[in-house]
């Protein structure tokens, strides 16, 4: 199974809760109200895929921990 | 010290910036006796709100029925009956199950698809009108260009589009408070019937018919029976066609004013087409549609050192966080080069504007057009004059030439 890189950038993310309402085992809120990856390996491929595009300001950057490879946006 | 309450006065209107600018350095979390709420400035504290949804509440219309006697509320239930399934007014878990439904519509990967068709519209304004040399830019352009993409977007036909702006019009009276207009409820529900009226037959058409549009989408929600009623579906379809008109009326009318009294940011423009996306951003940081949003207490909660009781209202003043000088270095000052910009022009946590990526994009492909086609545009008149609201930030007109 691939493995995953995610990153969220913390300019950018302002605490809608998309990620965690798509992607609940994969992303959690943390003490700020912002998004954090709580396990990068929490969810299928897809619905980690769903989660960054889902959100509105464009904060989650998913890569093939492997290869390096963006795989989104 | 002597505060000036009245947010609808005169200068307040004019420059809200200079009052909201005192209040954040001299009582951050401000009682207004005159307006019956408290007044948030600073930045850290309007985001600790904007994060503390259990808490604070958006439920707008469940404070708006108990100031209304029951006479009233007979009188406006279908205002309230909507209104209260509006996703602007409501809390979680109501909120969450229908923001998740829309939210794959309005999402920057979604909407960047509809940016072709934005720079059509946004030329074919701008061709109309090109010859004469000047224009009333709110009227002409910044009137214009959200109602047509927000119409297409969710398949209103084009011969409708002037009939259901009317009526959206009439529906925003009770929430740009114009305090002069006393009838501004029963108008306000009057305009929402109309627009509940024209989607029912179009909902009815999109169920035996479906297109690739937003209405075929919801009611494809509303058809698996578990996710959308048929009121929540015909109040969101009301509030999707709403949220997007003023405010990126003046969106588009507040920006073209800034970049037109920052020349030097005008050409920075005009030279660095690229720089359409993070001068957008600025314009919405420095002067944004919106000044303030409402929220009310739950139960007793400290912000700023002071303690806000349960039920009480308080604004969250955005047009005073952007220009917090502790989150931004030289607040008042335009520099659309400004980066990071975490402005909260679209509020903050999970009431975050859903349409900000389409005002965004609108806003983008607009600002790169006038400064290119128009590089010699300037003011027509130093007349400025907003509408007095407290929410809004709004140019009665825009008087421009080149």
């Amino acid at each position: 199974m691939r493995r995953l890189r995610i990153e969220v950038d913390y300019h950018r993310c302002v605490g809608s809760s998309i990620c965690v309402l798509t992607a609940a085992r994969t992303f959690a809120l943390n003490e700020q109200g912002q998004s954090a990856v709580l396990d990068p390996a929490g969810d299928p491929l897809e619905t980690v895929l769903e989660a960054a595009e889902g959100c509105p300001t464009m904060a989650i950057t998913v890569f093939d921990a492997d290869t390096g490879e963006q795989l989104f946006p | 010290m002597l505060v000036q309450d009245d947010l609808l006065a005169p200068d307040v209107v004019r420059d809200p910036y200079g009052y909201f600018a005192r209040l954040r350095e001299t009582d951050p979390v401000h009682w207004n006796d005159r307006w019956g709420g408290w007044l948030v400035t600073r930045y850290d504290d309007v985001v600790r709100a904007f994060r503390d949804p259990e808490r604070l509440s958006s439920d707008r219309m469940a404070h708006f029925q108990q100031e209304l006697t029951e006479h009233d509320r007979e009188r406006l239930h279908v205002l309230i009956k909507y209104f209260s399934k509006w996703l602007v007014f409501t809390d979680p878990p109501y909120h969450t199950r229908v923001r998740m439904l829309v939210n794959k519509a309005f999402t920057p990967t979604s909407v960047e698809r509809l940016r072709p068709r934005v720079r059509q519209i946004v030329h074919e304004l701008l061709d109309a009108v090109e010859g004469r040399g000047h224009m009333e830019f709110v009227r002409e352009f910044a009137f214009h260009l959200p109602v047509i993409v927000i119409s297409e977007y969710l398949g209103v036909p084009p011969e409708d589009r002037e009939a259901v702006k009317e009526w959206s019009d009439e529906t925003s009276r009770i929430f740009f408070i114009r305090a002069d207009d006393p009838t501004r409820r029963e108008r306000s529900q009057a305009g929402l019937v109309k627009l509940l009226e024209y989607f029912e037959p179009l909902i009815h058409d999109r169920r035996r018919n479906p297109r690739d549009d937003l209405v075929s989408a919801l009611v494809q929600a509303e058809e698996r029976g578990d996710l959308l009623s048929h009121d929540e579906l015909l109040a969101t379809c009301t509030v999707l066609l709403f949220a997007g008109h003023e405010t990126t009326t003046n969106l588009l009318a507040n920006g073209l004013l800034a970049l037109l009294q920052h020349r030097d940011q005008w050409e920075l423009l005009r030279h660095d087409p690229s720089l359409n996306r993070s001068a957008t951003e600025e314009l919405l940081r420095y002067d944004g549609p919106v000044k303030a949003t409402f929220r009310w207490a739950k139960v007793d909660v400290e912000l700023g050192g002071k303690t806000v009781r349960a039920g009480d209202r308080m604004l969250l003043v955005l047009a005073s966080a952007n220009r917090d000088p502790e989150k931004f270095p030289d607040p008042d000052r335009v520099d659309i080069t400004r980066n990071p910009n975490p402005h909260v022009a679209f509020g903050h946590g999970i009431h975050v504007c859903l349409g900000a990526p389409l005002a965004r994009l609108e806003g983008q492909e607009a600002f790169a057009a006038l400064v290119q086609r128009f590089p010699h545009m300037r003011l027509a008149s130093d007349e400025l004059e907003y509408h007095p609201t407290i929410v809004s930030r709004a140019l009665a007109e825009l008087h421009v030439e080149w």
